[in-house]
């Protein structure tokens, strides 16, 4: 089911079967102008079903939401065979928003099997800015700094010198090799907006002593850039027999405070870990290098994982950012939420899925690992 | 019957406190809904005595409507049994709130003039302008998910919301979502809430995006001569790098209404309005692309300097327009963008023939046409002129629900239209969350 069935560029939707490609969307109607906003690393491979039942995210989503905010209707197919059609063309059907509920519902409720999403206008300009770091802290204390100013970047990434130099070595995209961090900025628009914003936000930089901003001069130059960032889990598995990706979200003005916490795990559990965040919303994405084949790391690298994520929700943040609950945190659920929050989406999913067929175990805990990361899982992953 | 009222009246003092049950047709008048009065007013001060109220009534089958201001309690259909009104006005803290973050947490009846008060202080604001104004609930505004013409360049209440907390029928108090920007931790229910029109459970507390204020504003208006000039600049301006913030198709009434004007429409010409945010700059390249658009299609360009008050009056409409057209009737249509400009016309059309006084705005960038009726007096003729309209914009790919209009009219014609395929889903949902259906009952689509 991999068919773009409609594209309707006046009304700025497409109606697509589940299996399309993100990014094909996207070039399809590239040369009108337009794009398929939610831009997840992986979307030279995921689909827009996989998206709509993972409500994806991706750095761009920073400033146009994520893929709930571009899905204006959808038609599924439930546990019983019927199949209903929820949301519309259009904005504001009267009614239950039960798209809302099934986007990011992870294959629990039932299967889609044709979407209408937005598509959006391109910007007349982006400016990419590349801010380098020879302290980490510097980068995080800028992600704050740019937010509290009331500047909303299109992206704003942050990512580590063990990770830019794994993407160095990988892909050659112009990283600094013997820096502590970068910012990966993008501001879009109008070209009069762009310019101000992209000299505001490096007047930032500078201020929390970035020791060089620079700016992409080509497009050639930022797809390098951005290639080198949306690469960066498999420049990473290039080094490492295998790493964990933590997926937590924090308020973002605890960026700081977290990347020492992270560091401080690291000594504790005498372990290797890279961070690459979707720094301007708080998403992070630490990077836990181990061999599977030793299984004491194993056991130090699932503790670290769950102390970061038991850190994010200590400080009013969430689980996960956009790679979902599925097995893996199903029972770290209770972290965040009430017996009563949980027993309500039981009620809900029970509704669409009586006899627990449609993804089994996943998204609500089955209280058999409390409060525990579930160890056999520990593979690498993608976005 | 006195026996169990007062039966009833006992339960809920000791539920929230003597001083918070009102109780009588003359303290109750004012929260009548659709004609009907409730025999109780009950203002909880607490998220879990909201719950517990809930819980009450759902145990004894009573029917009861969460308010705010009531800004919004027109919308729906006639209640099909309304005991209880559940004022959250006493419920208006700031639960939490981090400027540098963008977000904030706030109980669901804090008026919306406060909020914008508080983070304005910060530069901040919720970019919504809903029914309403001002005088709405947060909780409300969520409630009804209504958005006004600045859903344009932000979205709507369902893209702000992040987190909420809801009170149920059975007594307790369940989260969605939570505090952060980014989060896809269990069923989005904030979703499902988010438009729900208290039919679900009771949103007590809301954590919300907010953003930053644009440092200038300027509404620029348009000309347009005829509606496929009006077609062509849409095109254009959602082809072109301007990114407004609001755009306002106004027919001949609602120009003369915006322009206020007493005495109606000066011209027969349509206006179209756009408000652009940003920099000094920004906004001199926004005039100079409008002017040459302008141009282009053979229109005129003129900067309104009043034109927040202008605006204004879109969101306030029910409460300054009732004073003069008592039967005041709000349809909205949703539709696809280049629908828009055709159900305008026709709306206009169908109205003349009956001689009903219209005044039409049309969303052109989100598909959303609001017409006013304004009538002094409702005549015979406007329930059918409904069903036209509500044919019109199913035939054009959209659908029409009445917002706001005499509780008369309720009876010729339904306030939502018929459903779809997921009908069936929809009163699952319902069932789930309110098995008694004691909520707003039959206030919702096909009775729910």
């Amino acid at each position: 089911m991999k068919k773009i069935v409609e594209i309707d560029l006046e009304n700025q939707r497409a109606r697509v079967q589940p299996g399309v490609v993100n990014l094909d969307l996207s070039m399809v109607v590239a040369d009108d102008g337009y794009y398929y906003a939610p831009d997840p690393s992986s979307q030279k491979a995921c689909t827009i079903g996989g998206n709509v039942a993972e409500n994806s995210g991706g750095p761009h989503t920073l400033a146009y939401g994520v893929t709930t905010n571009h899905v204006l209707g959808l038609e599924w197919v439930l546990a019983d065979g019927e199949v209903i059609h929820t949301g519309a063309a259009h904005w504001d059907r009267p009614g239950y928003d039960l798209s809302g509920v099934f986007v990011g519902s992870e294959g629990t409720l039932g299967v889609v099997t044709e979407a209408t999403v937005r598509l959006s206008r391109k910007p007349e300009a982006v400016k990419t800015l590349l801010a380098i770091y020879n302290e980490v802290v510097g980068a995080t204390r800028t992600v704050a700094a740019i937010t509290a100013k009331g500047i909303t970047p299109a992206a704003l990434e942050m990512m580590d010198g063990f990770c830019l130099r794994a993407v160095e070595d990988a892909v050659h995209a112009g990283y600094p090799r013997d820096c502590a961090a970068v910012l990966l900025i993008e501001v879009e628009g109008l070209r009069e907006a762009v310019e101000e914003h992209a000299d505001e936000i490096e007047a930032v930089c500078r201020e929390n002593l970035a020791r060089e901003v620079r700016r992409a001069k080509s497009a050639e130059e930022r797809d390098l850039l951005w290639k080198g960032r949306k690469g960066a889990f498999g420049a990473i598995g290039r080094i490492s027999p295998n790493f964990y990706v933590q997926d937590g979200v924090i308020p973002r003005t605890r960026l700081p405070e977290m990347l020492d916490f992270i560091g401080s795990l690291e000594k504790k559990y005498d372990l290797h870990i890279g961070n690459i965040f979707h720094a301007g919303d708080g998403n992070l994405h630490p990077l836990i290098m181990y061999d599977e084949r030793n299984r004491e790391q194993t056991v130090r690298v699932i503790k670290a994982a769950k102390d970061i994520i038991t850190r994010c929700v200590e400080m009013g943040g969430s689980i996960t950012g956009e790679h979902g609950v599925g097995l893996e945190k199903s029972d770290l659920m209770p972290l965040i939420f009430s017996e009563v929050d949980l027993e309500l989406m039981g009620r809900i999913k029970t509704l669409f899925n009586p006899q627990g067929r449609l993804n089994p175990g996943k998204l609500l805990p089955t209280g058999k690992m409390c409060g525990e990361l579930r160890g056999g899982l520990l593979a690498g992953g993608t976005t | 019957v006195t026996l169990a009222v007062d039966c009833v009246r006992a339960d809920l003092e000791a539920l929230v406190g003597a001083p918070k049950v009102l109780f009588g047709p003359d303290e109750c008048l004012p929260m009548a809904v659709d004609g009907m009065v409730p025999e109780f007013i009950v203002l909880p001060g607490t998220a879990e005595e909201v719950a517990a109220v809930l819980h009450y009534a759902s145990e004894h089958q009573l029917g009861l409507i969460p308010r705010g201001y009531g800004t919004k309690v027109s919308m729906g259909a006639r209640p099909k049994k309304y005991d209880i009104a559940l004022s959250l006005r006493d419920l208006k803290r700031v639960i939490h709130y981090e400027p540098a973050d963008l977000t904030i947490g706030v109980e669901a009846g804090m008026k919306f003039g406060e909020f914008q008060n508080l983070v304005g202080q910060s530069g901040l604001w919720l970019p919504l302008d809903p029914r309403g104004g001002e005088d709405s609930s947060i909780g409300g505004i969520i409630a009804a998910n209504a958005a006004g013409p600045l859903r344009q360049g932000y979205g709507g209440p369902r893209d702000m919301v992040i987190g909420l907390k809801i009170a149920t029928t059975d007594g307790k108090i369940a989260k969605t979502g939570g505090r952060v920007v980014k989060n896809v931790a269990g069923y989005d229910l904030g979703k499902l809430l988010t438009g729900s029109m208290g039919t679900l459970g009771v949103i007590v507390e809301a954590s919300l995006k907010l953003f930053p204020r644009p440092p200038e504003r300027a509404t620029f208006a348009l000309s347009i001569a005829t509606l496929e000039i009006a077609r062509e600049l849409r095109r254009r301006i959602l082809r072109s790098p301007l990114d407004p913030m609001r755009l306002v198709l106004l027919d001949a009434s609602a120009a003369a209404l915006m322009n206020d004007s007493v005495k109606g429409p000066e011209s027969d010409e349509m206006e179209l309005w756009i408000e652009i945010g940003g920099s000094h700059r920004v906004i001199e390249r926004c005039m100079l692309e409008l002017r040459h658009l302008a141009s282009a299609v053979g229109s005129t360009l003129a900067r309104r300097e009043d034109a927040e008050k202008a605006w204004e009056r879109i969101s306030n409409a029910a409460r300054w327009l009732k004073p003069k057209y008592r039967d005041v009737t709000l349809l909205k249509a949703s539709l696809p963008l280049a629908a828009t400009e055709e159900f305008l016309s026709r709306a206009q059309l169908e109205a003349s023939s009956e001689k009903i006084p219209l005044a039409g705005f049309a969303l052109v960038g989100v598909g959303i046409v609001h017409l006013w009726a304004l009538q002094e007096a409702l005549g015979t003729n406007i329930g059918a002129w409904v069903a036209r309209l509500r044919q019109a914009a199913k035939a054009l790919g959209g659908s029409l629900v009445i917002e706001h209009c005499p509780t008369k009219l309720k009876g010729q014609v339904d306030v939502w239209g018929a459903s779809g395929d997921d009908l069936g889903a929809m009163r699952k949902m319902k069932a789930a969350w309110d098995p008694q259906a004691v909520l707003s009952p039959g206030r919702f689509v096909d009775g729910i």
